[in-house]
């Protein structure tokens, strides 16, 4: 894979010759085996080996009779109503979260972006909810979201806003919805510090030149800083759906998929069956068609944000 | 110059802290080893992690040590929502373990992986094993192999707000139609107070199979009690689905809608903030709602029959056994004769809310009284309380409450028929039965 | 006026948002200071009548948070510094040169990102068995590390990219080996974005949760987030207790980003500008 044949430097030291050539050779390589072997060692190699139990039945209540079952597993779960709730889940889970998160964190990046007294404390303060656990952040709002003894469904009915109390977690009306806004509630701060920073980046010669020209300020927005901060938001949002469409965590934590598998997401859907069943093969299966959906979503992404603008993977 | 100081500050650091966890690891690679000179180490998890339990688990582990110095124990206690999985990795990839903490649940899958010495060989030289209860050997077994010896016994009975029912001039229900009925005299949304605490999330078997084993009645086959004498499943019977139209209405009349996704937490917590009024629940919820709610607001009654005024119970638990690959196996079961002895298991069971496994302990005033009471007085009365073996001896008994829950959810939230659901259940069974021939 | 109405809608956005963002922080931390019975009675005190220490006094008492905390902040920093030397050196590799396989390797890097890593989990445990490594912290290291390699050096990669190369082109001219180089001059100038990935690999070890339950089996090994997860009882989640630890587990984390998000932020923003 690594030839270490070196195609084009960046800079001019490569055309010193060849003694110059092999050192930057050894030090390719010594600067990317400790990360590779690691890697390849511990990510890949396990992987594959999870991967092959997607063909077996392979469940830990009964070791003794593991063998390959082809595409068993696959098909268990199209079959399953419950697999196919939490595909649909997913979408949901990613798109409103996704959005919402991006929304107010850009938002709250521009409000942010010229500097104000006290402005350090209020990022403190509103940044934090990127530090905590997902499963910390899952039992808190399970705590705010419980509909007898939970502190939301008290504000709201003392505000009049509503006159009984929600099942904001019981209720499959509302459950999704619920643990979609804990989500929001956890992502905005990341956007908001990677917009953030993208946004103090852009130069000002680019907003002087448009405010000779007239722009509003929206104009400005529209025309300068977007297609300035572009990279940023194609990469964070990137990112960002691929692990919110990864972490069972704050699931995990909330309903761990209740009501009647109401809540499952393709990945606490998994979780749930290696923890509570112990069904590695079913678990294999939903984690590989996840890495399938993962690859025509980026590869949908990159394309129609031209793949460029990312960097170049 | 400075900055470079500073990277090398921090190497070293990197360094040095390797170097700390490498030493803390080497040092425990000693301890944890098989044998230190002549002292051996002992490996032991459980699976009903509380910290509370833990602490009092440790403190019997401790005096087993200092009685047995040449003999180490390293108590592991997994959270307990992941503990069983990570018993079930451990020994499957045969990590040490020499005494784990088995659970009626999951005993026959455990036996089915042969990951448990049969104890049998150990009991037949052990002294007390005479005063140990029936129901103890029933629960540890499969078959006639006796594979761990509980810990202490659950056993379901009926908690209720004695001052909420005086206050509405209403008698301690003794059937599930009078369960229904006083529930919902209790209910009233707009003091978001509720009769039931219904159970619909994980444990929800804990009542739809009590409900159908109570109407069914004498029909049920209590060596093979997903069945009916006739064989059929319990769940295909007319009088199962009379016993869930009853169900339903429990939760759509006198229980908190939320209660739908409630498990043991939910359940227990709404009955001690005052949310609802009537609990069905194992005695080691006591502790709970002696610590947290006011004394004389509470009582205990039996568990409610069904129409043929039959109850059916069974008694749950956990407990000790020792792992097929374990190389100590000697000396683990002396930790577990340890834990067993009846001054140790009647302790343990009175400071954790259990009843002791040696029928000995019934004589102690503890259990004569309070809470308890009730417990001992349905087991005094073997013809309306009747005790059946639950199916344990099946390895999909396992995964029983997660399918039964989530069909009983669907079935609650009206996307799907009780015929359907019914028929599910009975398909479960069937199926079950096939595959233990 | 439609600046001053700006300002107001602004200052109001901000108002809200602090608001909502700050809520939950303050409902746990009041949750942790009720004494029991006042967790769960109602009305519901939105300023506690009596305040106590009990929960946090409880905490300690029944497990050794302490101990956690310091296994956890110990297998957080060293995780996090060794993702530092490794993700640097490969970052930067990638970032100044191109070679055959380059494309390839950020690839690899990159689709690490979307597998589901629970999927590895069986076959993980049974190379951590067989090392002899279950039940010890190196086990917890070594798997942190190796999952915030890709994405640190994905985002190193990023910062030396913004750095012009003929600032270590000058240094090598004067005689300096590259490595000599790169630590000297290339580093010091990254060190707002050093200081972001070591935050970011810190603030995900400190919170792991599922590896260190299934790696790690003695209590005096055992991390936060597994004490955690052990206040959710049989039939019970002990909020008093569940709240008093999360408030601890809160605290370094906060602490760390209160005192170092000028740095991410600025780091984040100066390494563009000088892209």
């Amino acid at each position: 894979m690594m030839g270490g044949e070196i195609v084009a430097a960046h800079h001019t030291l490569s055309t010193k010759g060849g003694a110059e050539m092999k050192k930057q050779k050894v030090f390719i390589l010594s600067g990317l085996i400790p990360a590779l072997l690691l890697v390849l060692a511990f990510t890949y190699y396990p992987f594959l080996k999870g991967i092959i139990m997607a063909f077996q039945d392979y469940k830990l209540f009964d070791l003794r009779n593991v063998h390959f079952i082809g595409l068993g597993n696959f098909k268990n779960a199209f079959s399953d109503p419950k697999f196919l709730m939490a595909m649909q889940n997913s979408a949901y889970w990613v798109f409103f979260s996704l959005i919402f998160q991006f929304l107010f964190g850009f938002t709250l990046a521009l409000l942010l972006k010229k500097p104000f007294k006290g402005r350090g404390i209020y990022q403190g303060f509103v940044f934090y909810s990127w530090a905590l656990s997902g499963f910390l952040i899952g039992m808190i709002w399970k705590w705010m979201f419980n509909s007898q003894i939970g502190v939301i469904n008290d504000i709201l009915l003392q505000l009049g806003i509503i006159h009984e109390r929600i099942g904001f977690l019981s209720d499959p009306k509302w459950a999704m919805t619920s643990v979609i806004i804990a989500n929001v509630w956890y992502g905005v701060a990341f956007f908001a510090i990677m917009l953030l920073a993208a946004l103090q980046s852009v130069p000002s010669e680019l907003y002087e030149a448009a405010v000779m020209d007239g722009a509003s300020s929206f104009r400005k927005l529209w025309n300068v800083t977007l297609p300035y901060i572009m990279p940023t938001i194609i990469a964070t949002t990137l990112l960002r759906a691929i692990w919110i469409f990864n972490d069972p965590t704050i699931i995990y934590g909330l309903t761990n998929g209740g009501p009647a598998g109401s809540t499952h997401i393709l990945s606490s859907l998994m979780l749930d069956k290696i923890i509570y069943a112990g069904d590695y093969g079913a678990a294999s299966a939903i984690g590989i068609i996840m890495i399938v959906i993962l690859l025509l979503y980026t590869i949908f992404f990159l394309s129609v944000t031209k793949a460029e603008k990312a960097g170049d993977f | 110059m400075r900055t470079r100081n500073k990277v090398l500050a921090l190497l070293l650091c990197a360094v040095l802290t390797i170097g700390l966890l490498a030493g803390c690891s080497s040092k425990n690679e000693d301890e944890g080893g098989k044998t230190d000179g002549e002292k051996i180490t002992l490996r032991m998890i459980e699976s009903l992690t509380s910290p509370k339990r833990t602490e009092l688990i440790q403190a019997l582990v401790t005096k087993f040590e200092e009685a047995n110095p040449n003999i180490k124990v390293e108590f592991i206690s997994p959270p307990f929502d992941q503990a069983d999985n990570k018993i079930r990795t451990m020994l499957a990839s045969n990590e040490q373990i020499d005494v784990l903490e088995a659970r009626d649940l999951n005993v026959a899958e455990y036996v089915n992986n042969e990951y448990l010495e049969p104890l049998n060989a150990y009991t037949d030289k052990w002294s007390d094993f005479a005063t140990v209860s029936a129901v103890s050997k029933s629960v540890g077994s499969i078959g006639d192999k006796l594979y761990f010896v509980p810990n202490g016994l659950y056993e379901r009975q009926m908690f209720y707000r004695s001052d909420w029912l005086k206050e509405a001039g209403l008698n301690p229900p003794t059937t599930w139609e009078e369960l229904y009925e006083v529930s919902k005299k209790l209910t009233d949304p707009a003091k978001n107070r509720f009769g039931f605490s219904f159970r619909g999330g994980a444990g929800s078997t804990g009542t739809t199979d009590a409900i159908i084993l109570a109407y069914n009645g004498d029909k049920v086959n209590l060596e093979d009690s997903m069945f009916t004498k006739d064989g059929a499943t319990v769940y295909s019977t007319p009088e199962a689905k009379a016993g869930m139209e009853l169900y339903l209405k429990l939760y759509k009349d006198a229980s908190p809608p939320d209660s739908i996704n409630w498990g043991f937490q939910e359940q227990v917590q709404a009955f001690t903030s005052g949310v609802t009024g009537i609990l069905l629940q194992d005695p080691d919820v006591i502790q709970s709602l002696q610590e947290k709610m006011t004394e004389g607001t509470w009582a205990t009654a039996p568990l409610v029959t069904g129409p043929t005024g039959k109850a059916l119970f069974a008694a749950g638990g956990a407990g000790w056994g020792i792992a097929t690959h374990s190389e100590h196996k000697e000396e683990a079961w002396k930790l577990i004769e340890f834990l067993s002895s009846p001054d140790a298991n009647t302790a343990f069971s009175k400071d954790y809310g259990l009843i002791p496994i040696h029928s000995s302990a019934a004589e102690d005033e503890f259990f004569k009284t309070g809470p308890y009471k009730t417990l001992i007085e349905m087991s005094n009365n073997p013809d309306v309380f009747v005790n059946f073996k639950p199916a344990f001896q099946y390895p999909g008994n396992a995964q029983w409450g997660q399918v039964a829950m989530e069909s009983g959810q669907s079935l609650l939230l009206g996307s799907s028929g009780l015929d359907d659901t019914l028929k599910k259940w009975d398909e479960y069974w069937v199926d079950q039965k096939a595959k233990l021939k | 006026m439609k600046l001053r109405l700006f300002g107001m809608s602004k200052v109001i956005y901000l108002a809200i948002y602090l608001l909502v963002m700050v809520f939950p922080l303050y409902w746990i931390v009041i949750t942790s200071l009720k004494p029991q019975k006042d967790i769960f009675s109602f009305p519901l005190k939105y300023w506690p009548e009596r305040l106590t220490l009990d929960n946090y006094i409880h905490i300690f008492k029944i497990s050794k948070f302490h101990i956690y905390i310091g296994n956890s902040l110990l297998v957080a920093i060293t995780s996090a510094i060794i993702v530092l030397v490794i993700a640097i050196l490969s970052a930067y590799v990638l970032a100044r040169f191109k070679f055959r396989g380059h494309r390839q390797i950020m690839l690899a890097f990159f689709a690490t990102q979307m597998l589901p890593g629970f999927v590895a989990l069986a076959p993980l445990y049974l190379m951590m068995s067989n090392m002899g490594l279950i039940n010890n912290r190196i086990s917890l290291v070594l798997m942190y590390t190796v999952g915030l390699i890709p994405f640190s050096t994905i985002m190193l990669r990023g910062f030396f990219e913004r750095i012009p190369s003929s600032l270590e082109e000058a240094a090598m001219i004067d005689g300096c080996s590259r490595w000599t180089a790169l630590v000297r001059i290339i580093i010091p100038v990254m060190l707002p974005g050093i200081a972001s990935t070591f935050i970011f690999a810190f603030v995900q070890n400190w919170n792991e949760l599922f590896l260190a339950v299934m790696f790690i089996d003695n209590d005096a090994l055992k991390t936060l987030p597994v004490a955690m997860n052990s206040f959710i009882l049989k039939f019970d989640v002990d909020w008093g207790a569940m709240s008093a630890g999360a408030v601890l587990s809160i605290i370094p984390t906060i602490l760390l980003f209160a005192f170092a998000q000028r740095f991410i932020v600025e780091g984040l923003t100066q390494g563009a500008e000088k892209g």
